[in-house]
C-alpha cells in the first residue's frame, strides 16, 4: 500500500501533463494577467447575479422549472467544481512527497509516506477553514434539495463577489491589524452583556412580563448596549433602570471607543492605500516609469515637459518631498527605491519599466540600479552621476545611461567662455530646440534607402545636414559620397523637426519603390 | 596676442574644472575663494592669481581691481553666496560680463534679477537628455561624445579672418565635407547678431567677421581654421 501510494505520487509528479494542467487551472484562477482568468471571473459573477435573483423572485412568484434546474445543477456544479479546483491546487502533495523523500534518500532515513500525506491533506484542511473557502463551500449547499432552509444560504453566494473586490480584503487587512484592540473591546462588551443580562434576568423574571427566560435578558442586555433600544423590553424595577443606565453609558463609550479604533487604523494605512492603488494602475501598463528621488534634476525633467512620458511614479523617501511632489501635481509615493521589496512590488516580468535613479547621492543611485538590476535585467537603468569618478562603479552595476549633470553642465560653462556661439549652438541642440534636433535614423532591412550612396540622397533638398553613420559599435563621421547606407545602419542627421519627420516618412519601408 | 581675462569665484565642485581648462587654453585667470580649504587646493594646483576674500565685503571685491574687459564667472559651492555675489558684482561693475552657475529654477530666476548676463542651470540639459535618451538613445550617446569630445570628433567655433577665400561665397557653393567638417550654424553678422542653423533653410553669405560653428576631428578642424586664412586654396 505505502509502495504503491509512494510510486503513484512520484508518478504524479514526474509527470508533465499532470503538472502543466494543475498550472493551467492556477492561472484560471489567480493570474490576474491571464485572459482566461477574466472570462471565467465574469461567468462567477453572472452565476452569482443570477441566482439571488431567482432567489428573490422566487418569494412572490412561482419559479419555472426549467431556471429552478439551472439554479440547482448548472449553477452549484460549476460552484462545486471551482470548490474542488481551489482545492486542489492549494498544495501540492506529489511535489511535497517527492522532495521529502528525496531528502530522506539523501539523508538515508526512513521515508514515512502517511506523514508527509497528513501534512499535504493538513494543509489542504486549513485552507478549508479560510472564509473564502468557507463561503465557497456554504454557496454550494442550497443544491440539497431536501434541506430547504438551506436556500438562504445562497445569500452566500453573494459573498464569493468578495473575492473579486480588492478594498473588502483592504478592510479585512485593516481590521486585523486592530485585532488586539478590537478582541479586548469583544470580551470587554461580551462580559458587561452577560452581566447585565444575567442581573436583569435575576432581578425582574417573575416581575417583569417580557422577561420569561435568561435570553430575553441577554437579548434585552444586547439592544440596549447597542443603543439600539426597541423598547419591546425594557426594566420595571429601579434596580434595572439603574443597570440600563449603567448599560446605556457603557455602550455609548464602547461604540466611539471602537468607532475611533478602526478609524485611526484607516487613517494610518490611507497613505499606504493610496499607494498601493498607483501601483497597481501601473501594473497594468505596457511601459512605465519610476523616477526616483524628487530633487532639482526630477523637478527640471518635469519642467522640460518635451513630450508626454506616458505612466510614471516618483519613488521617495522623504515624506516632506512626496508632500511637495504631490502638490506640485506629479504622482508620487512615499518608498525607498533601494529596498527590494518596494521595488519588487512592480510588475517586472510583464511592463517594460524604464527606472531613474536621480538623487543627488551617488551612493544612494549606485545601490537603486543594483537593486534595480538585482530584480531583473529587463529594467532599464538611467542613472545619474554626480561625480565622474564614479563612472566606472555605475557601469558595473549595470546601469544603461548615464546622466553627469555636473561634468555637462562644467562643460558648459567652459563653452561659453571659450567659445559663446558654440554654446548657443550646443545648449539648442542639447535642449531640443526645434530647429536643431539631432535625430536618428534608423534603417531597418526593408528600408528605402538601402543600398544607396550618400551621393544619391538629397539631403539639402530636404533641408538636414548628414553627419554620419553608426554601424555596430563604430561612428563613421561624415563618410564619402560614394558610401553605402546597410541595413541596421543608424543615420546621424540635424535639421528641423519637421524637416526628420518627413525625411523618415518617406523612406519608410520602401524598398521596391 | 591678448589673453582672454577671466574671474573666476569659487574653487569647488565646477570652479576647479572650469578653471584647469582655461588654464590649458591660455587664459589669463584669477581665482577668488571664500573657504579656505578651496584656497589651498587652488595653490596647490599651480594657480599663481588666487585670493582668499570674504566675498560678502564690497571693499574686498573692489581691491581685487577687476578691468572692465574681464568676465566674471561666478560659481561658488553655496547658492545663497552665488547670488549675493552676483549682485554685488553688478552693482559694483555695471557692465561688465557675469556668467552664474545655478542648481535650481528658483535660483536661475533670482541670478537674472542679480543682474547675470548668463546663467548657466546645472540639470537643464541633465533634464532633456532624459527626453532624449527615451527618444533616440543613438544619437544622444554621440551627442554627448561630441560635446565631451570624447572619440576625437568635436563642435568648434571660428571667425572668417579677414581676405579669407570663403568671403563673399555663398555657403551652398562651399563643400564643407570635402574638407572633413560640417558646418553646423553660423552668425551671418548682416542679418542680425543672432545664430542662425544651417538647417533653417535661409541662403547665407560668409563674409569676415561672420563665426562659424562646425563639427569634426579635431585636426580636420584645426587645418580648417588655418586654411580659410588664407585668399585661395
Amino acid at each position: 500500500m505505502r509502495d504503491k501510494l509512494l510510486s503513484l505520487m512520484l508518478s504524479l509528479h514526474a509527470s508533465s501533463r499532470y503538472q502543466k494542467s494543475k498550472a493551467f487551472v492556477r492561472g484560471v484562477l489567480f493570474d490576474d494577467t491571464n485572459r482566461l482568468k477574466r472570462i471565467f471571473d465574469i461567468s462567477i459573477i453572472f452565476l452569482v447575479i443570477t441566482s439571488v435573483f431567482i432567489l428573490i423572485y422566487e418569494v412572490n412568484h412561482t419559479v419555472p422549472r426549467w431556471l429552478d434546474n439551472y439554479d440547482i445543477f448548472v449553477v452549484s456544479f460549476i460552484f462545486a467544481i471551482e470548490y474542488i479546483l481551489r482545492l486542489w491546487v492549494h498544495n501540492d502533495i506529489s511535489n511535497l512527497v517527492y522532495s521529502e523523500y528525496d531528502d530522506a534518500l539523501f539523508l538515508k532515513k526512513e521515508f514515512d509516506i502517511y506523514r508527509v500525506l497528513k501534512k499535504g491533506i493538513k494543509e489542504k484542511l486549513q485552507y478549508m477553514i479560510t472564509p473564502s473557502a468557507i463561503v465557497d463551500l456554504l454557496a454550494i449547499l442550497p443544491a440539497y434539495r431536501p434541506l430547504r432552509i438551506l436556500r438562504v444560504f445562497i445569500l452566500f453566494r453573494v459573498f464569493k463577489l468578495l473575492r473579486y473586490t480588492k478594498s473588502i480584503n483592504q478592510f479585512v487587512e485593516v481590521i486585523v491589524n486592530k485585532k488586539f484592540e478590537l478582541l479586548t473591546l469583544l470580551f470587554l462588551l461580551l462580559f458587561i452583556v452577560f452581566t447585565s443580562g444575567m442581573a436583569i434576568y435575576i432581578l425582574e423574571a417573575g416581575k417583569n412580563e417580557n422577561i420569561t427566560s435568561l435570553f430575553d435578558g441577554l437579548y434585552w442586555a444586547i439592544v440596549t448596549i447597542s443603543t439600539v433600544g426597541y423598547g419591546d423590553i425594557s426594566p420595571v424595577t429601579d434596580v434595572g433602570r439603574a443597570i440600563s443606565i449603567l448599560i446605556i453609558i457603557s455602550g455609548i463609550a464602547m461604540i466611539s471607543f471602537v468607532t475611533s479604533v478602526i478609524v485611526s487604523a484607516f487613517s494610518e494605512r490611507l497613505s499606504e492605500l493610496k499607494d498601493y492603488r498607483i501601483i497597481e494602475r501601473l501594473n497594468k501598463q505596457e511601459s512605465f516609469m519610476i523616477i526616483c528621488g524628487y530633487g532639482q534634476l526630477t523637478k527640471m525633467f518635469f519642467r522640460q515637459d518635451r513630450f508626454d512620458i506616458g505612466a510614471y511614479v516618483i519613488l521617495e523617501s522623504d515624506i516632506n518631498q512626496v508632500n511637495q511632489a504631490t502638490k506640485d501635481g506629479y504622482i508620487a509615493i512615499n518608498e525607498s527605491a533601494s529596498s527590494f521589496h518596494s521595488l519588487s512590488k512592480f510588475n517586472y516580468e510583464k511592463s517594460n519599466i524604464t527606472l531613474m535613479a536621480l538623487t543627488s547621492d551617488d551612493v544612494e543611485n549606485i545601490y537603486i540600479t543594483l537593486n534595480a538590476k538585482s530584480i531583473s535585467k529587463k529594467i532599464k537603468v538611467i542613472a545619474r552621476v554626480n561625480n565622474p569618478e564614479n563612472i566606472k562603479k555605475f557601469k558595473s552595476a549595470g546601469a544603461d545611461e548615464l546622466l553627469m549633470p555636473n561634468l555637462i553642465a562644467n562643460t558648459m560653462i567652459y563653452t561659453a567662455i571659450t567659445q559663446p556661439t558654440m554654446y548657443k549652438a550646443m545648449h539648442a541642440i542639447l535642449t531640443g530646440k526645434s530647429l536643431a534636433n539631432i535625430d536618428e535614423v534608423h534603417v531597418h532591412n526593408s528600408h528605402g534607402l538601402i543600398d544607396r550612396t550618400i551621393d544619391e540622397i538629397d539631403f539639402k533638398e530636404h533641408k538636414l545636414l548628414f553627419m554620419g553613420v553608426k554601424r555596430g559599435s563604430e561612428f563613421i563621421f561624415n563618410p564619402e559620397g560614394d558610401f553605402v547606407i546597410e541595413a541596421y545602419d543608424v543615420m546621424l542627421v540635424m535639421g528641423k523637426k519637421i524637416s526628420i519627420e518627413y525625411f523618415k516618412t518617406l523612406h519608410e519601408g520602401r524598398k521596391d519603390a | 596676442m591678448l589673453r582672454h581675462k577671466i574671474c573666476i569665484f569659487g574653487y569647488g565642485n565646477h570652479g576647479k574644472f572650469i578653471s584647469r581648462g582655461l588654464d590649458v587654453d591660455n587664459f589669463d585667470i584669477t581665482i577668488v575663494e571664500a573657504d579656505e580649504e578651496n584656497y589651498k587646493n587652488a595653490q596647490n594646483d599651480g594657480f599663481d592669481n588666487v585670493y582668499l576674500i570674504d566675498v560678502t565685503d564690497d571693499d574686498e571685491i573692489t581691491n581685487l581691481t577687476l578691468s572692465q574687459d574681464t568676465q566674471l564667472v561666478c560659481v561658488m559651492d553655496d547658492e545663497h553666496l552665488n547670488v549675493f555675489l552676483t549682485l554685488s558684482l553688478r552693482s559694483l561693475y555695471p557692465d561688465i560680463y557675469i556668467l552664474s552657475i545655478s542648481d535650481s529654477i528658483n535660483v536661475t530666476k533670482k541670478l537674472k534679477m542679480a543682474g547675470a548676463n548668463k546663467v548657466i542651470d546645472l540639470y537643464e540639459v541633465s533634464a532633456n537628455k532624459i527626453y532624449n535618451i527615451l527618444d533616440r538613445p543613438v544619437a544622444t550617446e554621440l551627442l554627448e561624445s561630441f560635446v565631451l569630445n570624447k572619440n576625437g570628433i568635436t563642435f568648434k567655433e571660428m571667425v572668417i579672418p579677414k581676405g579669407s577665400f570663403l568671403h563673399g561665397k555663398m555657403v551652398d557653393d562651399i563643400d564643407f565635407a570635402s574638407y572633413g567638417v560640417l558646418l553646423v550654424g553660423m552668425i551671418d553678422e548682416e542679418m542680425g547678431h543672432s545664430f542662425v542653423f544651417i538647417t533653417a533653410g535661409i541662403e547665407h553669405k560668409l563674409d569676415s567677421g561672420d563665426t562659424m560653428v562646425c563639427i569634426g576631428y579635431d585636426d580636420k578642424l584645426k587645418e580648417f581654421e588655418r586654411l580659410i586664412t588664407k585668399p585661395k586654396v
